[in-house]
């Protein structure tokens, strides 16, 4: 069976063709294509621009995709998009394709939960079958776990989700968004190694993530060029705190704060596997972090590289074709979107 | 020769403690200006045994200046001194001694040594004790129990503000007497002391 | 696979062996669980026959040491805090005995008796049915002191942060017969008609065969369990342990969700106790001036979950 999958909850547009041959084999990514809105440093993304964005790529790379993957309209079993959560009007542009081809080519909806796309992606890339599950992302933070047909939210961000901390921290400290903040900031904290205090805001299986940004303000204002010296921001030897310091402080504080919700959750139900999706998922550091924690459990970290890491649309592809399979289709007057869709709804219909 | 009683501290086996207890005692001011002159002869926590409550009472700031002089974290000049310190509830170090220390008048005392070096044992601190404080040796028995003994329930509970609260009286407190068993006010009193000691200063 | 509130079944001690920091390297000490934050053991402190549980929080590799140290002493130093008010306010918590919050451990007072959640189990097993118990049966007064426990250290302005029914212990009498104190105690302390029940027995037994820790004064034998002073396990004083998430509030919002927390919990680890769990709502309602309102702040929080809806 082949579905071919919409994704464009946030600022990436993502379409991908997958293909399950058989019940034993593992899933064929056919194509896998991705454009994502840029916005200048300082700048975050607008829902209205970010649509804009969306509408002017989705049909070119519909068609670049199922070229790409060499396959006939006739062969493919169901159009899958992003129902949520997400930005909603990126998520409606998108929504409003799939329906499109929907009608065009006579083929059955399927609307994927975002977050339950992340992880059908990471169990099939890493074979990871029954991990805990941290998905982290510009609009998501939680530690999920599966349990009688429900990936269930053990613990979430308490306000702000960790990508969008990172965005915005590195737009405090006008760190360029290309390719991506976090990248920028993951690249410029290699070369820090002083540690600034930041708040750490770990509360059971649940962190906050708002206070870094309080704190990140006051941070970047103490280590402006422009001021005298005497007034800069020190470290306890007298050296100057430099922008690298605070990003690889930023970093040490908040994936120190996931791993150990992430730890909580596995000693909460027994297990010893963790899967990371999402794309803070592709951070070094955090796996890093993550592997450390997991040696210490005797259990092991699996991660997916960028490609599907990143939002994208073959797992929206891949889990909306998990669901397909067990009958589920999204009537066209059911084919909505939503901005607020959690990932414990989703009956995981596909799973013993 | 005084009585004094060794005691093992559990972890710590190798820093046996050295305690003995005196009663009528009638040189207090001069033993305390031996501490002022800082005599490395009487290197002791002398302790008024008003304020002691149970051997415990005792054993825990010991547990704790021996395991700070160990780990080079002292907050006073011997491991001696830090035991008085240890056991007042704040970080005032006069106070501690007006408090816990004795003054030229105390009649009951409680000397504490710690075994650091191989010289000091039981026999040389008896010996010494036993030359130097004009007074009459107790024995604390085998678990300390005599430690308490002269102890001030009421100067106790007001140094560590327990107001009506870890103890016997009190609306909150009503239940709380239940834990130790009975009415044994004392024990309950212990068990918040050694909670305020511990967390002193942190 | 648990769900979302299940109490989880404690890892088999067969991680990671952790050294343990001064003055306990060399000690042989008894590991009684590892959690994800620490390892508890037991052992004795200050006299031999003071027996205490030890909370070591390790060193964790993958945080920044800096931070690692920061946040293991305030952790430590703010639930030793919470213990010694809660003591202080009478409210039945281990006593803190010792703390080195730079070394990530803490010694706390040895509580004997058995979990709530043991205490259940057991009384299924022995064939009770949590549906239709009849109104005499010991369970409810087990309920209505569980209630008044958790009802009281809120009334002093602590919320737990984590109770389930493992981090309620029914404590027994056996406590007072092993010389949990020493000296002046043994003497004087009034003895208390000393109760020896099933679980403290299975107890004794668990831990009988730890090795020998120090050999000092020996203890005086606890006397033979006597079947006229047994009485059942469901009896006595409910003592509240595990404060690791613990804090200083008086909101009723944070007071509902520790309920909400005990009820999920409840639901999970006891299934069809519904009735019963309503007991402990009600004693809590009542044992405090607060209680009513927080019962009502409770209903909201059932409606919407632990946690609020939110932004995808």
């Amino acid at each position: 069976m082949i579905a071919l999958g919409l994704e464009g909850s946030a600022n990436k547009i993502g379409i991908g063709l997958i293909s399950h041959p058989s019940a034993n084999e593992p899933p064929i990514v056919l194509s896998n294509l991705r454009h994502t809105y840029p916005t200048p440093p300082g700048e975050g993304f607008l829902p209205k621009d970010t649509a804009i964005h969306h509408r002017a790529w989705v049909v070119r790379l519909i068609k670049q995709a199922v070229r790409q993957a060499g396959v006939k309209i006739e062969d493919i079993d169901c159009i899958c998009y992003t129902k949520g959560p997400g930005m909603g009007a990126p998520l409606q542009s998108v929504a409003l394709a799939a329906r499109t081809l929907s009608l065009l080519w006579g083929k059955p909806l399927v609307g994927v939960n975002h977050c339950v796309g992340h992880i059908e992606m990471g169990r099939a890339i890493t074979h990871a079958s029954n991990p805990v599950v941290l998905y982290v992302s510009g609009g998501n933070t939680q530690v999920i776990a599966y349990s009688a047909q429900r990936y269930r939210i053990f613990g979430e961000t308490l306000d702000i989700a960790i990508g969008n901390c990172i965005d915005r921290f590195a737009r405090t400290l006008m760190i360029p968004n290309d390719p991506f903040p976090g990248y920028n900031v993951e690249q410029l904290a290699k070369k820090g190694k002083n540690l600034v205090d930041m708040p750490y805001a770990v509360k059971g299986m649940d962190a906050s993530f708002s206070g870094i940004l309080a704190a990140a303000d006051l941070l970047a204002a103490q280590i402006d060029e422009n001021l005298p010296l005497e007034k800069r921001l020190k470290t306890e030897d007298g050296e100057l705190v430099t922008k690298a310091d605070l990003c690889f402080s930023l970093q040490e504080t908040i994936y120190a704060m996931l791993v150990e919700i992430t730890e909580r959750a596995m000693a909460h139900v027994g297990s010893t596997q963790v899967l990371v999706v999402g794309g803070v998922g592709s951070n070094k550091r955090l796996q890093q972090m993550m592997g450390l924690m997991a040696r210490d459990r005797r259990g092991s970290v699996f991660a997916t590289d960028e490609r599907f890491c990143i939002d994208n649309g073959i797992m929206i592809a891949h889990a909306g074709l998990l669901e397909f399979k067990t009958g589920v289709t999204t009537k066209l007057e059911d084919s909505t979107c939503t901005q607020r869709f959690r990932t414990d709804e989703v009956f995981v219909g596909w799973r013993d | 020769m005084a009585a004094v009683r060794t005691f093992v501290l559990p972890h710590y086996p190798e820093y046996p403690i050295q305690i003995a207890l005196f009663k009528d005692v009638t040189n207090a001011a001069f033993l305390r200006s031996q501490l002022l002159e800082a005599n490395s002869d009487f290197d002791y926590a002398f302790i008024d045994a008003s304020m002691i409550l149970t051997p415990t009472h005792l054993l825990s700031p010991v547990f704790l200046s021996l395991h700070l002089h160990l780990t080079t974290r002292l907050k006073t000049r011997t491991p001696h001194s830090e035991i008085i310190f240890r056991l007042h509830p704040n970080n005032n170090i006069g106070e501690s001694y007006r408090k816990f220390g004795i003054s030229d008048t105390t009649t009951t005392l409680i000397a504490v040594r710690l075994s650091l070096t191989p010289d000091v044992t039981r026999e040389s601190v008896a010996k010494h004790l036993g030359d130097v404080v004009e007074g009459t040796s107790v024995d604390v028995g085998e678990r300390g129990e005599m430690l308490g003994e002269w102890g001030d329930v009421g100067l106790v509970r007001k140094v560590y503000k327990l107001g009506d609260g870890g103890g016997a009286k009190g609306k909150k407190g009503a239940k709380g007497v239940a834990i130790g068993g009975g009415v044994d006010e004392r024990r309950e009193m212990e068990s918040v002391i050694l909670g305020i000691m511990a967390i002193k200063g942190l | 696979m648990a769900t979302a509130t299940d109490t989880p079944a404690t890892p088999p001690p067969q991680h990671t062996i952790h050294i343990l920091p001064a003055p306990f390297t060399h000690s042989p000490l008894t590991l009684l669980a590892q959690g994800a934050e620490a390892l508890v053991y037991r052992t004795v402190f200050l006299t031999p026959h003071t027996p205490c549980v030890l909370k070591y929080r390790p060193p964790k590799p993958y945080r920044h040491p800096i931070l690692d140290k920061r946040l293991t002493k305030a952790r430590l130093l703010a639930e030793a805090r919470v213990l010694v008010k809660c003591r202080k306010d009478g409210v039945t918590v281990p006593a803190v005995l010792g703390l080195d919050a730079e070394n990530g451990w803490m010694v706390l007072e040895w509580v004997e008796g058995g979990s709530v959640r043991g205490v259940l189990d057991g009384w299924v097993a022995g064939g009770g049915r949590f549906e239709g118990v009849e109104a005499g049966n010991g369970v409810w007064g087990l309920m209505r002191r569980i209630g008044r426990a958790v009802g009281r250290v809120h009334d002093i302005g602590v919320c737990h942060g984590d109770l389930t029914t493992s981090n309620l212990m029914v404590r027994t009498g056996a406590s007072a017969v092993r010389g949990e104190s020493e000296g002046p105690q043994t003497q004087t302390q009034m003895q208390r008609p000393k109760r020896l029940t099933p679980s403290a027995l299975r107890e004794a037994a668990m831990t009988s065969d730890a090795p020998p820790v120090f050999e000092l004064p020996p203890e005086e034998p606890p006397p033979p369990p006597s079947k006229a002073q047994s009485t059942s396990d469901l009896e006595g004083d409910i003592v509240l342990i595990d404060f690791g998430l613990a804090t200083q509030t008086v909101q009723d919002e944070d007071r509902a969700v520790d309920l909400y927390v005990l009820e999920r919990a409840f639901a999970a680890t006891h299934p069809g106790a519904e009735a019963l769990f309503q007991e402990v709502l009600r004693s809590y309602g009542e044992s405090y001036k607060g209680g009513r309102s927080v019962l009502r702040k409770l209903e909201d929080v059932r409606l919407r979950g632990r946690k609020r809806s939110m932004l995808g």
